[in-house]
């Protein structure tokens, strides 16, 4: 099995986790209090949702082409890819949130503002944790979508490997060089992992029914 | 500390009302529903503003806005030392009932131990310490009310603004509550708003009463002098005064078009003669006799409502467009043998009447039809 592809796939998915999830909650919540501009923002994050992946890939790649991040090329490498996953991944970890913030009931927020909080204290002791749902579902769909994300990132990233050749890209290597058993062990890894991940997410939606019920 | 409030606006929805509320007073809101009662109680939360008016409470101004200045001062719903108690509770419900409570408490400087004493001590003043622990689904409508009752409280505010916060709640439940709240109004001596558009419950709980209307208040009197005295006719309709009549007042003088007899009425000189206006005639200003008398009303009996010891009876007046109705006890209805069909006379008091204009007070047509 090709450990390298494996390794760096995670790592890829791990990174894009941790930096577009601040993110995406950030935008999620600001989203909220904009009136005007609201459906353009919205439309705009969505965008890499009917894009096809060819046609971001070979924009980032135009875009961030001769550019580097200190002294890294960003074409053809790991943060390349990173860059090219945080946007492709930014509906799937924006909307989750963003349906969470907005289920709350707008009187549960006056109750806490009457309360005497502070916005801060009852975005932190009242709104994340009324959203915690759709926080987790954004993780494990932005962490699924990254480890099976192929076409931008074999636009941006190539398969050089260790630094761009992910799991995705690994199996089509293997199918282009005929080894079956390769491309199926690494295909059934990622279909293990995609299992694993949205039964989680639907172990944690679907426990206490009644409570759930009640929270929105 | 006393609280004012004068507010005015003409969008997006009208609002045009005056309230002063002394400490330990209960003063209610009351209108049919849409007619903005919610609306003043969320701008002196400050969960909205008024475009022109002043809040105060004891010698700190919440909200200051004028026509031509503009907003000048508005304190966020944080600052403003209100407790608000929402209809449909508002609890937390990520939170139990005690960490519910002390929510409120966060910005005291308490630790969190010490929150945790003094939210307790709430829940056991309400009753309800023993379902502390308790989530909020976990709890019937009057037990999340109490929960919310004690975290409006928690934070001692110096005004307490209540939304309607009986009517989700099953009527056993709701008389506990009235006694709470009751013992409450004694124990803080702050200024208490309720809104409610159940005059009864007005009527039990409330020092005061503001009617309202289309965001205007109408009248502001105590339950007594709201219900013999209305200022108008809208009043009197809000207020569910049945026995109102059209009339026309000329100099001391009210004429009725059902009888011939002319009313003497107290005249404070302010109608012009020959004015159109409405008048009410209380339930003690009415008697029913079996036999006719000098100026009295042959009525016919068309329904006798039994409510207990109590009975309401409607009478169709001989000229079949009048209905007056009247409130006996069932010894005074078996004592006058009513039944539905019997002719009987109506007599009406004319030193009980009241008379009002047909329009409200700012209104400039007021003095005609």
């Amino acid at each position: 099995m090709d450990m390298d592809a494996i390794l760096l796939s995670l790592k890829l998915a791990l990174w894009t986790l941790v930096l577009i999830l601040p993110f995406g909650v950030w935008v999620a919540h600001s989203l909220q209090k904009l009136n005007k501009s609201k459906s353009w923002i919205e439309a705009s994050l969505a965008l890499p949702l009917v894009l096809p992946p060819t046609v971001l890939g070979y924009y980032l790649l135009v875009g961030l082409g001769g550019q580097s991040i200190l002294g890294v090329p960003l074409v053809f490498s790991f943060t390349g890819i990173l860059i090219a996953s945080l946007i492709v991944n930014l509906p799937f970890a924006i909307q989750p949130i963003q349906r969470a913030f907005e289920a709350i009931n707008p009187e549960i927020i006056e109750a806490a503002q009457v309360s005497g909080l502070s916005n801060w204290q009852i975005f932190r002791l009242i709104e994340l944790p009324l959203a915690w749902r759709g926080i987790t579902s954004a993780a494990v769909l932005t962490f699924a979508h990254t480890l099976g994300e192929f076409g931008v990132v074999l636009m941006v990233g190539g398969a050089i490997p260790g630094e761009t050749k992910t799991v995705s890209i690994a199996i089509y290597d293997k199918v282009q060089s005929f080894d079956a058993t390769g491309a199926g062990a690494l295909s059934l890894l990622l279909l293990a992992i995609s299992l694993v991940a949205i039964a989680i997410s639907y172990g944690i939606f679907g426990q206490n029914p009644s409570r759930q019920k009640r929270w929105r | 500390m006393m609280l004012k409030v004068k507010i005015s606006q003409t969008s997006p929805n009208p609002l045009q009302i005056n309230i002063e509320c002394a400490p330990g007073e209960l003063h209610a809101l009351v209108g049919p529903s849409g007619s903005g009662k919610t609306s003043v109680l969320r701008t002196i939360a400050g969960l909205s503003n008024a475009s022109i008016g002043h809040i105060e409470c004891g010698n700190q101004t919440w909200f200051e806005a004028h026509d031509l200045k503009g907003l000048i001062k508005s304190l966020s719903p944080a600052e403003r030392t209100c407790g608000f108690l929402f209809q449909q509770y508002a609890l937390f419900p990520h939170l139990t009932a005690l960490e519910n409570v002390c929510i409120p408490l966060q910005n005291s400087g308490f630790d969190a131990a010490r929150r945790k004493a003094f939210a307790m001590d709430w829940l056991r003043h309400m009753g309800i310490a023993d379902l502390a622990q308790r989530m909020p689904y976990q709890l019937s409508g009057g037990q999340q009310q109490r929960v919310a009752l004690a975290r409006a409280l928690a934070k001692k505010p110096s005004a307490l603004l209540l939304d309607e916060p009986f009517s989700a709640i099953d009527a056993p439940t709701r008389q506990s509550l009235y006694k709470i709240l009751a013992e409450l109004r004694k124990e803080l001596n702050i200024p208490i708003l309720l809104v409610t558009h159940d005059l009864r419950e007005a009527d039990l709980l409330a020092d005061h009463i503001t009617v309202i209307d289309l965001g205007v208040g109408l009248q502001t009197a105590a339950p007594h002098v709201l219900f013999q005295k209305p200022r108008n006719s809208r009043v009197a309709e809000l207020v569910g005064i049945n026995n109102m009549f059209a009339g026309v007042f000329t100099a001391g003088k009210l004429s009725w078009d059902m009888s011939s007899r002319v009313f003497d009425v107290v005249d404070k000189g302010k109608i012009p003669p020959g004015t159109p206006v409405a008048w009410v005639i209380p339930a003690d200003g009415l008697s029913l006799h079996a036999n006719q008398a000098p100026n009295s009303i042959q009525a016919t009996v068309q329904q006798i409502s039994a409510l207990g010891q109590v009975a309401v009876i409607q009478l169709l007046a001989n000229d079949d467009k009048h209905m007056i109705s009247w409130e006996a006890s069932a010894a005074e209805v078996k004592r006058l043998e009513l039944e539905v069909g019997k002719k009987t006379y109506v007599e009406i008091d004319g030193s009980k009447i009241h008379i009002m204009p047909l329009r409200p007070i700012n209104d400039p047509r007021r003095f005609t039809s």
